[in-house]
């Protein structure tokens, strides 16, 4: 089982301008299963638009999406194909994620009759075992939503993505809204349930040290291209692409204290989507672009096993 | 120690309705010159201590006791007036969203001048130091942004203008309430060295209210730590974060992801969420989370107390930890 | 700790408890009406008792035919509340389907579903009743049709709005990947999270439903002699009116009674299922 992304772009149209954006611009991933990609990258970097794509809620403008060689989107219902209701998406933000007016046991409970997933008399049980699988007592699937906590809600909807039985999860900032005490604690649920069901996981967020906590490999985005990819470790231990490297001297650290110095990393803004830059879409940040770089269009090049980076100055 | 800049002694703000205690019994103190941050989780009561400090507590909530002593005045219990001379003169805000602090309809260059004009200030060169102000921040092309709206700047850009607006009457004390939080990584970093850079320039004090422990670690001189309404720990930034001396600063920190961990070990997490402010009671808030609690701490409220490292509100310090 | 209902903030409403108290008095006065149980038979003539102001035996009076005016409000009172339940019932049905349609799906339906909305908004209300019952008929049936055209596109547009906002929520978004039918997700997940605004709707519509009854009755469209209508009433006792008040004053004051009523349930309804008003 693989999940294959291959040469995918997404344009859409801007109805009052007429502009067109370009919010993925030739990305290819493959996956294996059992792995964990972690998709890191700024606003406006095409991570959650793959993310919608690879959950179906979305059709490529070209290229294709696959799980197990089959393509993700179909066309005929508009959305992810019946086949693959063994992808899911865990939302960014808990307070929207779960319907307010059902009671999260009646959420899950859903999931399990309408695909048959397991006997009348043995939903409750069910919905007891998949609650206690992610950490919460099962005397609140009497609750609504809003009488849980946010830690608690992503819980619920992990819950909730994990009756369907999926063998591919999609995280988009599962504990970027969370409040800092409780982020660690879903981490290590996210980590034990991969572990234990043999999960697939994407891992999307802008926060490097959640990605380098959680993934096996790692894709850099920056204006709907990956910019660099490979193994965890050689990613960010030995960053080649300067912006994998700018991005890594920006993260916020806290084990570095008191001396004072912050020195912005890049100059510059996140160019609009709409005009994209010519060439790299990197040039005007970049501390290392010549010339040429802003006619070169730059594409992924093999530097090291498995290790990928987009960038010709980099040698 | 010198003079302090603002004194906030024992404030408590409550909700109006059902009185209901949100942030109990804070007591600090600003420095001139000196930066302090605020770390705290949501419902922790940082937001409400800032907004206090300049009599904007939303309706519904009021400060039910304490004073906040600023230039022999207490802003608590001073008339409009005087909160009005002081606001953005001598204590500025930038927020979250700079959208709340800009009107969308009015070009920059307008809105910035009115607020010298609404503070009496001379307004004969006023373009000019409007225009210096824009430059000072880092906006590229300060002519073209006097003549432009709001939503004609990315969201960086538009808080380099709020910094600007809050900067332009050179306050004594700055306010931030997680400036950065909305913004790319990239773009944060770039704030925080504008920051950073104004701050020394202009020997301003300043007060960071953040969730996020990172930013603060190379900003501020001090950190105070709130939990469920209260301070629990206040200390050196340096010793707040190496030698963290409540159970709850020491757990959040060592719920981070460390860069410089190699074998990613299994991050240690901190059972529960925080309780509401209102339902702690005589016990320390922390009680039913923390590993060390015991019978008196849950029955009994500790205080605020000078230690080796920090000043602590623990009855069982973490100890000696380099 | 127990979750309040909309029920017990409703009941926190003045607007709402005085309104509902309107309210099942009239119903009251329907059900009695449609039972048989009236002082008098409205329809029956009595020519040697006609226009006798309010006594112990007519308590409203009678008309000019002699006729129990009490009886006939009641009676009135019972057609109007038909009309209006049975008008509002179709419109809410069919602007509520053809909202939430157009607004889930977007595109070309969405598209005709607020043309269709703007072109029926386009006519004054009454003057679109009046075309469609004089072409229809003039039986109570025909007269709730009529308003319930008038009235659809207004649940159009109450349904078709919030649609828009929670189909983009990401709970609609997770059950959609989740694989649950069309159906399933707009009646499970998006009707209930845009009921709100649609029930207080209805209640409005209503009062204005018995208004525009009463209007048509009064133009001669609606109800037709012998039988009772409130706006009839008031119609006929125009010329009445000068010499004999009462003919005009009880019917007027039930027409009030039902539209004051209904309007402070709404308001009682926003109040209460609003939780953003909740709070004052």
């Amino acid at each position: 089982m693989t999940l294959s992304i291959t040469d995918v772009t997404k344009r859409y149209k801007i109805r009052v301008t007429r502009a067109q954006v370009n919010a993925l611009n030739g990305v290819t991933i493959d996956l294996p299963a059992k792995k964990t990609l972690g998709i890191v990258g700024e606003s406006g970097c095409g991570k959650s638009t793959l993310a919608r794509m690879i959950v179906g809620l979305e059709q490529p403008s070209s290229g294709t999406v696959t799980w197990n060689g089959e393509p993700i989107f179909d066309k005929a219902r508009n959305m992810l194909s019946s086949k693959h209701s063994n992808i899911q998406l865990v939302f960014q933000d808990p307070y929207s994620s779960l319907n307010p007016r059902q009671k999260i046991g009646d959420s899950i409970a859903e999931v399990l009759t309408v695909h048959h997933l397991v006997e009348k008399d043995a939903v409750q049980a069910r919905i007891a075992e998949l609650l206690t699988e992610v950490g919460i007592s099962p005397e609140l699937a009497h609750r609504y939503p809003h009488q849980l906590s946010g830690g608690q809600r992503q819980r619920v909807s992990i819950a909730r993505a994990l009756a369907s039985q999926p063998d591919l999860l999609v995280l988009d900032e599962p504990v970027s809204a969370l409040d800092v005490s409780v982020r660690a604690e879903v981490m290590n649920l996210l980590i034990d349930l991969r572990e234990r069901l043999g999960l697939t996981y994407i891992f999307i967020s802008h926060d490097l040290s959640m990605i380098r906590h959680i993934s096996d490999q790692i894709a850099v985005m920056y204006l709907g291209k990956i910019v660099e990819s490979g193994p965890w470790d050689s990613v960010l231990e030995n960053p080649q692409h300067p912006y994998t490297k700018a991005l890594i001297a920006a993260m916020p650290d806290h084990t570095e204290v008191g001396n004072n110095a912050y020195e912005a990393p890049l100059k510059g803004e996140v160019p609009d989507p709409a005009s994209m830059p010519t060439g790299c879409a990197f040039h005007l940040r970049c501390p290392i672009a010549v010339p040429s770089c802003s006619t070169n269009a730059q594409t992924l090049r093999e530097i090291e096993p498995n290790h990928q980076i987009a960038c010709q100055e980099v040698k | 120690m010198s003079k302090p800049l603002i004194e906030i002694s024992n404030l408590t703000v409550s909700t109006t309705d059902d009185n209901r205690t949100l942030v109990n019994d804070v007591s600090f103190s600003i420095a001139p010159g000196e930066a302090v941050g605020v770390v705290g989780e949501s419902g922790s009561g940082k937001t409400l201590t800032a907004l206090s400090l300049l009599g904007l507590l939303p309706r519904g909530v009021h400060a039910t006791s304490g004073s906040i002593t600023y230039g022999g005045k207490d802003l608590l219990t001073a008339d409009r007036e005087t909160l009005r001379s002081i606001r953005g003169n001598e204590i500025a805000m930038i927020y979250q969203d700079p959208m709340t602090a800009l009107n969308p309809v009015m070009k920059l260059g307008a809105q910035l001048i009115e607020v010298i004009q609404s503070h009496g200030g001379d307004t004969s060169n006023a373009m000019e130091r409007v225009l210096t102000a824009f430059s000072e921040v880092g906006i590229p092309d300060p002519k073209r942004a006097y003549e432009s709206y709001p939503h004609e700047f990315s969201g960086g850009m538009r808080q380099r203008v709020m910094i600007a607006m809050a900067l332009i009457l050179s306050p004594q004390l700055l306010i931030a309430d997680e400036p950065t939080t909305a913004l790319d990584v990239t773009i944060q970093q770039q704030i925080l060295a504008l920051v950073m850079q104004e701050r020394r320039k202009r020997n301003m004090s300043m007060l960071w209210i953040t969730h996020d422990l990172g930013v603060v670690a190379n900003l501020v001189d001090r950190v105070i730590v709130m939990y469920a309404g209260r301070i629990v720990e206040v200390g050196s930034v340096k010793e707040v974060f190496t030698n963290p001396q409540h159970p709850y600063t020491a757990g959040l920190l060592a719920s981070l992801p460390k860069a410089s961990d190699k074998n990613r070990t299994r991050l240690l997490s901190i059972p529960g969420i925080p309780p509401k402010p209102w339902t702690v009671g005589e016990s320390c808030a922390f009680s039913p989370r923390c590993s060390k609690a015991d019978q008196q701490c849950r029955s009994s409220l500790p205080v605020l107390a000078t230690n080796t490292h920090t000043d602590a509100a623990c009855f069982h310090l973490m100890g000696d930890n380099s | 700790m127990r979750e309040k209902t909309w029920f017990s903030y409703y009941l926190k409403s003045t607007s709402g408890v005085v309104g509902g108290i309107l309210v099942l008095i009239m119903v009251a006065i329907s059900l009695l009406s449609a039972l048989g149980i009236t002082p008098h038979d409205p329809l029956i003539q009595d020519p040697i008792n006609a226009l006798q102001g309010p006594s112990s035996q007519y308590w409203f009076g009678t008309d000019q035919f002699g006729r129990d005016i009490l009886s006939r409000c009641m009676d009135g009172m019972r057609r109007s509340m038909l009309v209006s339940i049975v008008a509002v019932s179709i419109a809410t049905l069919v602007g509520v389907l053809m909202g939430i349609v157009g607004g889930y799906f977007g595109k070309v339906l969405d598209g005709f579903v607020v043309r269709f909305s703007d072109v029926i908004f386009a006519f004054p209300a009454i003057l679109l009743a009046l075309a469609i019952v004089n072409s229809l008929g003039n039986s109570w049936i025909d007269t709730s049709i009529a308003i319930a055209v008038v009235y659809t596109p207004i649940f159009i547009r109450v349904a078709r709005g919030p649609v828009l906002s929670v189909k983009e929520m990401d709970y609609v978004k997770a059950v959609r990947i989740l694989g649950f039918s069309t159906p399933k997700v707009l009646f499970s997940h998006i009707l209930p999270n845009v009921l709100p605004p649609i029930v207080i709707q209805i209640a409005l519509s209503m009062s204005w439903a018995i208004l525009t009854e009463s209007g048509l009755s009064f133009l001669g469209l609606g109800t037709q002699p012998p039988d009772a209508s409130l706006g009839l009433m008031v119609s006929e006792a125009q010329s009445l009116a000068a010499f004999a008040w009462w003919t005009l004053a009880f019917p007027s004051l039930f027409i009030t009674i039902a539209v004051v009523g209904l309007n402070l349930v709404g308001d009682g309804l926003r109040d209460s299922l609003d939780p953003a008003r909740r709070s004052s």
